[in-house]
């Protein structure tokens, strides 16, 4: 270390590995979210089906996600899977970050099958009768007429959603991933300078800030449309 | 008669694959309740403590006033687009170190605990949160009302308390309930900087013994009974302070 470097150089040279450590969270993120997305609209799709077993099956389901803290979910997929997955000879190793994606994706379903439950039910009943009433069957009537309707609906808490996982990726670095808190904390230690560490953790808030704040003003936006139509 | 119970109900659970053999360890055993007490603990300080960051920030974001107004829309928007881990981070390992420090020039120690940390930033994170449900409530209120009120000379404070406030509690509860259903499960973070809650002391036992499962399901069932005790209270207080004619 030359002890000649202000805090501000140190920041310059810890950018690489601080920009990278931020595309993990933001790999993770959108892994997270895809796989909960589509493992929610399923969940969400069987809590509307008519058999009870589906119904009580996907309740469990999301009253267990949904209540319980993202923290102790990343805990669980992290340590109680295995590390490596396949059968006996295929060994394919299950790396931590994989886990965490897992782990995230499972409060993500939960939020993604009620999000999806709330859109269909705003939409009011009539339309279905009507919809009905043209001779179309259930299954079109949800695709032709509810459908579009509940997608528009769905976006801006799903941005929300999508906003709030974004933040939980920080959580990984408690479980060994080298996401950008991880890497804050190596440069941190590498360091050991009083104003280089205020200086690096003020900047992981204002790049975290950076990412999730336009999100949140976007869907803002979003919100405000569709609440003049 | 207890021993016998507990050992019977390890004994059960044994075939089910499930080895709940720590709590017959009368020092792991300690430790769990000690962490669930502290996660109670967290969760009964940090409840009034975010309520009351949540109004003062709906007073300073309602008040009309710029210098009033705008740090307190910057400090709700940094709080609520910002990892509750960093901001934990940021408190703990940068304002702590630099009070430490200040500290020691004075040859004393740092009277600040990870505790009393855990407590400030959730109590700051969720109240902005209330804060944004309590303004919407306060914006809702109607104009006639408020009128009704300054003409029977009431000045602004006694207008945001007595009738400001309780109206928009009303119509911000369903929301507030949801912020503190999140509080609960957001008091886990304070096992990322050693303060002995119920997921912290579950750490320390699954290190030794390997029960991570068996740990993680206990951990899963008290956080499920918590916040099903903040949302039955919810319930409660919705139906309680339910006004007719006004509200949902």
């Amino acid at each position: 270390m030359n002890p000649s470097m202000t805090a501000l150089e140190h920041l310059w040279q810890w950018s690489p590995a601080l920009l990278r450590g931020m595309g993990a969270n933001i790999g993770i993120s959108l892994l997270a979210v895809a796989l909960g997305t589509l493992a929610g609209l399923l969940v969400g799709a069987a809590s509307m089906s008519h058999a009870t077993v589906l119904q009580h099956a996907t309740r469990l389901w999301v009253q267990l996600f949904r209540n319980a803290p993202v923290l102790v979910l990343i805990y669980f997929t992290t340590y109680v899977f295995p590390f490596e997955i396949g059968p006996a000879v295929w060994r394919l190793p299950f790396p931590d970050w994989l886990k965490v994606v897992l782990g995230l994706a499972l409060p993500t379903s939960a939020n993604v099958a009620e999000i999806f439950r709330g859109a269909v039910q705003s939409i009011p009943s009539a339309q279905w009768e009507a919809a009905q009433s043209l001779a179309m069957r259930r299954a079109q009537v949800f695709r032709v007429v509810i459908l579009p309707q509940c997608l528009r609906r769905m976006l801006p808490p799903w941005m929300n959603l999508y906003a709030s996982i974004a933040m939980s990726t920080s959580l990984a670095s408690l479980v060994g991933v080298h996401d950008l808190v991880d890497t804050a904390q190596i440069a941190s230690n590498t360091v050991a300078r009083t104003d280089f560490t205020v200086l690096v953790y003020g900047a992981i808030l204002a790049l975290f800030f950076a990412y999730c704040y336009p999100i949140a003003r976007f869907t803002q936006a979003l919100e405000k449309r569709h609440a003049f139509r | 008669m207890a021993d016998a119970l507990l050992h019977g109900a390890v004994a059960a659970l044994k075939p089910l694959g499930l080895n709940y053999a720590f709590v017959l360890d009368a020092g792991e055993r300690a430790a769990f309740l000690r962490g669930m007490g502290v996660t109670l603990e967290l969760c009964i300080a940090v409840i009034p403590g975010s309520l009351a960051v949540g109004v003062a920030l709906a007073a300073a974001l309602t008040s009309g006033r710029a210098w009033l107004a705008l740090p307190a829309r910057a400090f709700v928007e940094v709080t609520r687009n910002t990892p509750t881990l960093v901001q934990l981070y940021c408190a703990f390992l940068v304002l702590n170190m630099l009070i430490t420090q200040q500290f020691r020039q004075f040859g004393a120690g740092n009277p600040l605990t990870p505790f009393v940390w855990v407590f400030i930033v959730v109590s700051l994170h969720k109240g902005a949160f209330h804060a944004e449900a309590l303004r919407a409530g306060i914006q809702a209120v109607p104009p006639a009302m408020l009128e009704a009120a300054r003409s029977l000379g009431f000045g602004r404070a006694h207008l945001l308390w007595r009738i400001e406030l309780p109206l928009a509690l009303r119509f911000a509860l369903p929301s507030l309930v949801n912020n503190v259903v999140d509080l609960v499960k957001m008091t886990a973070v304070a096992s990322a900087i050693a303060v002995g809650d119920v997921t912290y002391e579950s750490i320390m036992i699954w290190t030794n013994r390997d029960n991570v499962l068996e740990l993680l399901l206990l951990i899963l069932l008290y956080f499920g009974l918590l916040t099903w005790a903040v949302a039955r209270a919810g319930r409660w207080l919705e139906g309680r302070l339910r006004m007719p004619g006004y509200g949902q």
